[in-house]
């Protein structure tokens, strides 16, 4: 079974983001980066997907030059080898998925596991996007995965509970928190993957005009929240519900 | 991508790993091991059978993953981050046990005791101290007489780190340090001693440890112990040499604790400092304040920058490095403890509490002026190594 999996480099969901002064982006200075939490439920399904069925992982990633360490992880977990699409400019999720429809064309996977959203833009559009462009069924916000006979069966979380959806491979899955718990890229890991393969395109290799289509016009913090109070009476509650609140 | 404190991009994506597995796995239970004085073993054996830490400097072919001291720095300045007492069992294991193992041991002793001990099934430790002989070392009263094809061992080693891995458990494999033939000799030899030898046991785990509480301490008794002479690890009487290779890299992981007791100190008080207000005013506009936050971030780096420069240039089967990894360890241990009781006091009242984390990195961080050397043995080591010396390159 030939497994793709993608990987995005993101801003540490965990730092403080800073806005620039002149709200064009967010400042990087600094930063520290990271695998989107949920790529790393996706390439934990691949590894354990390989496990069951063998077969081959792909590990892909869309992005800058630096990017090659966020496919070096995924390498330490237990991929087999990259595929760095090399861009220094900030996509939008319909270049990343038209990217990543030429790289799947060229693979020709049996399936395809994604992150539901990346945890720094929360677009959740990318694997949505791709299916469309390739023609293949989709099963988002998967918590369950089960493979055989060239169906996969998806559990789905879904707004009031889940669901169940069937799938015929190649397909594309994006993966939620429930999936699965991903491993830690173990020293062993981290020591093998230096000798795997990493190709370099760009999307001009691939043919893909990569200019955006939707722009991001300007980044604004939200509101900062006020400190709570504590009322001594629910007189005094209603009062500050009517006159700060503006509540009732 | 490399740096002074990463070399490779190896050692990156090492101190990321180690890091994540500390902050989502160690630092979560520190605070109730320390209280109730408990080794965690379930977690220290994944720190082997999952990432692979257990034998970060032993060669691939017995189990390791073959990196250098470097990597062990930043292993401990990681975990020491989350949880010295943790930490501390760590490198006894993995410093004073493995690596001494995989540098002074033959391949027959390697072949049969490395895998187990870095994929965590044995837990091992090293016999250096007793109760008599600290800093001392060579009044040590452990005797190890030749018997046939056996060596016989009798004595007491006294503050033995995974000595206990429970109140009345053994570890599992430990290199014990004895005099050859006779107390008065000079000549130390090294022997392997496993768990259930005949007369190897427990003597007592030690209670009521200031800090360093999530790690066992204990005294191990040796009474007639009969090892066989396979168990003797390099010559006999030739013990000292090894001593010496293994003292290095121990000083400069026990320096990278510190390092990590510092960071994770100056994260705390820096975070406090800025969200706590005091006469109308976050505390880090109070010039008092910001020397505590200051003289610690200057401190901590001036020490990492010396802990990582040691670590480039020592090689682990070498010795001859003792000015500077006693230098380092010197340093850093009352760097790390100045530290936490900075933060201590940054916080107040907050900080003399349990919930802020500062208080116990300033119990464990003593621990570091003392264990491994104390710094008035790193004080005559380093005058001396110093006093051959008449300029300084
Ligand atoms: C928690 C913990 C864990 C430990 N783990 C281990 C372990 O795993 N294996 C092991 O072998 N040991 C271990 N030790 C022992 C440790 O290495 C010794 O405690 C240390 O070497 C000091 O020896 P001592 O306690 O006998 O003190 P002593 O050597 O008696 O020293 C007492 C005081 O006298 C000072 N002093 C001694 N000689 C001189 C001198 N010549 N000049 C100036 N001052 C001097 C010392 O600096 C100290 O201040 C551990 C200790 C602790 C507390």
């Amino acid at each position: 079974m030939k497994i793709v999996t993608t990987v995005k480099r993101v801003t540490d969901p965990d730092m403080k983001v800073k806005i620039k002064p002149d709200g064009t982006g967010i400042v990087t200075d600094g930063v520290e980066y990271r695998m989107n939490y949920f790529d790393e439920y996706g390439v934990e399904e691949a590894i354990r997907l390989k496990q069951e069925h063998g077969g081959e992982i792909v590990v892909v990633s869309v992005g800058a030059d630096a990017s090659t360490k966020e496919i070096r992880t995924a390498l330490a977990m237990g991929a087999d080898r990259g595929i760095l699409v090399e861009t220094d400019e900030e996509l939008d999720s319909d270049a990343v998925a038209r990217v990543l429809a030429e790289v799947i064309k060229e693979e020709a996977p049996d399936i395809v596991l994604m992150g539901k959203q990346s945890v720094d833009t929360d677009r959740n559009q990318a694997g949505q996007m791709l299916a469309a462009y390739l023609g293949y069924p989709q099963a988002t916000f998967a918590f369950e995965l089960k493979v055989a006979d060239g169906w996969a069966t998806v559990g789905r979380e879904v707004d009031g509970g889940t669901s169940t959806k069937r799938v015929k491979l190649p397909a594309i899955v994006t993966a939620d928190l429930r999936l699965n718990e991903p491993r830690y890229a173990s020293l062993p890991g981290i020591i093998k993957a230096k000798r795997k393969k990493i190709d370099r395109k760009t999307p001009g290799d691939l043919g893909v005009d990569t200019a955006n289509r939707v722009n991001v016009l300007q980044y604004e913090a939200p509101e900062t929240r006020a400190a709570g109070q504590i009322v001594e009476s629910v007189d005094e509650l209603i009062e500050k519900l009517r006159t700060e609140a503006k509540a009732l | 991508m490399a740096d002074f404190f990463n070399p490779t991009e190896e050692h990156k994506q090492l101190r990321e790993m180690v890091r994540s597995f500390a902050e989502r796995e160690v630092a979560p239970q520190a605070e109730e091991h320390d209280r109730a004085e408990r080794f965690n073993v379930d977690l220290f054996r994944r720190l082997g059978s999952e990432l692979g830490l257990l034998g970060v400097t032993v060669p691939l072919e017995f189990g390791g993953s073959g990196m250098d001291a470097t990597a062990a720095v930043i292993v401990h300045e990681e975990l020491a981050a989350a949880d010295p007492g943790f930490c501390l069992a760590y490198l006894a294991h993995s410093m004073l046990f493995v690596n001494n193992l995989a540098v002074n041991g033959n391949d027959d002793q390697r072949q049969r005791i490395l895998p187990g001990a870095c994929d965590g099934t044995l837990i091992g430790g090293m016999c250096m101290s007793e109760p008599n002989a600290g800093t001392d070392v060579l009044a040590m009263g452990t005797v190890a007489r030749e018997d046939g094809d056996h060596f016989v061992l009798d004595g007491q080693k006294m503050w033995i780190t995974n000595g206990a891995i429970s109140d009345s458990e053994l570890g599992d494999v430990f290199l014990v340090y004895a005099k050859q033939e006779e107390r008065s000799s000079r000549a130390l030899s090294l022997f392997l001693v496993e768990k259930g030898t005949p007369g190897f046991s427990l003597g007592q785990k030690i209670h009521n440890k200031l800090g360093m509480r999530a790690s066992t301490t204990a005294e191990l008794v040796f009474d007639g112990v009969r090892v066989p002479k396979e168990n003797l690890v390099s010559a006999p009487g030739g013990a000292v040499k090894s001593m010496m290779r293994n003292l290095a890299i121990e000083r400069v992981t026990l320096a990278a604790m510190s390092l990590g007791i510092a960071r994770r100190s100056i994260e705390i008080m820096n975070d406090y400092a800025r969200d706590r207000a005091a006469f109308g005013q976050p505390l880090n506009r109070f010039g008092q304040i910001q020397r505590h936050i200051a003289e610690s971030y200057a401190e901590y780096m001036a020490g990492r920058a010396y802990t990582y420069q040691v670590a480039s240039q020592l090689s682990l089967d070498a010795f001859g490095n003792r000015l500077d990894s006693d230098g380092v360890k010197l340093y850093c241990s009352t760097m790390g403890k100045n530290v936490a009781d900075r933060a201590i006091q940054v916080l107040g009242g907050y900080g003399y509490v349990g919930e802020y984390q500062v208080e116990r990195l300033w119990r464990d961080a003593k621990l570091l002026e003392i264990g491994g050397g104390t710094i008035e043995a790193h004080h005559k080591n380093m005058t001396r190594d110093l006093s051959g010396l008449d300029k300084l390159l």
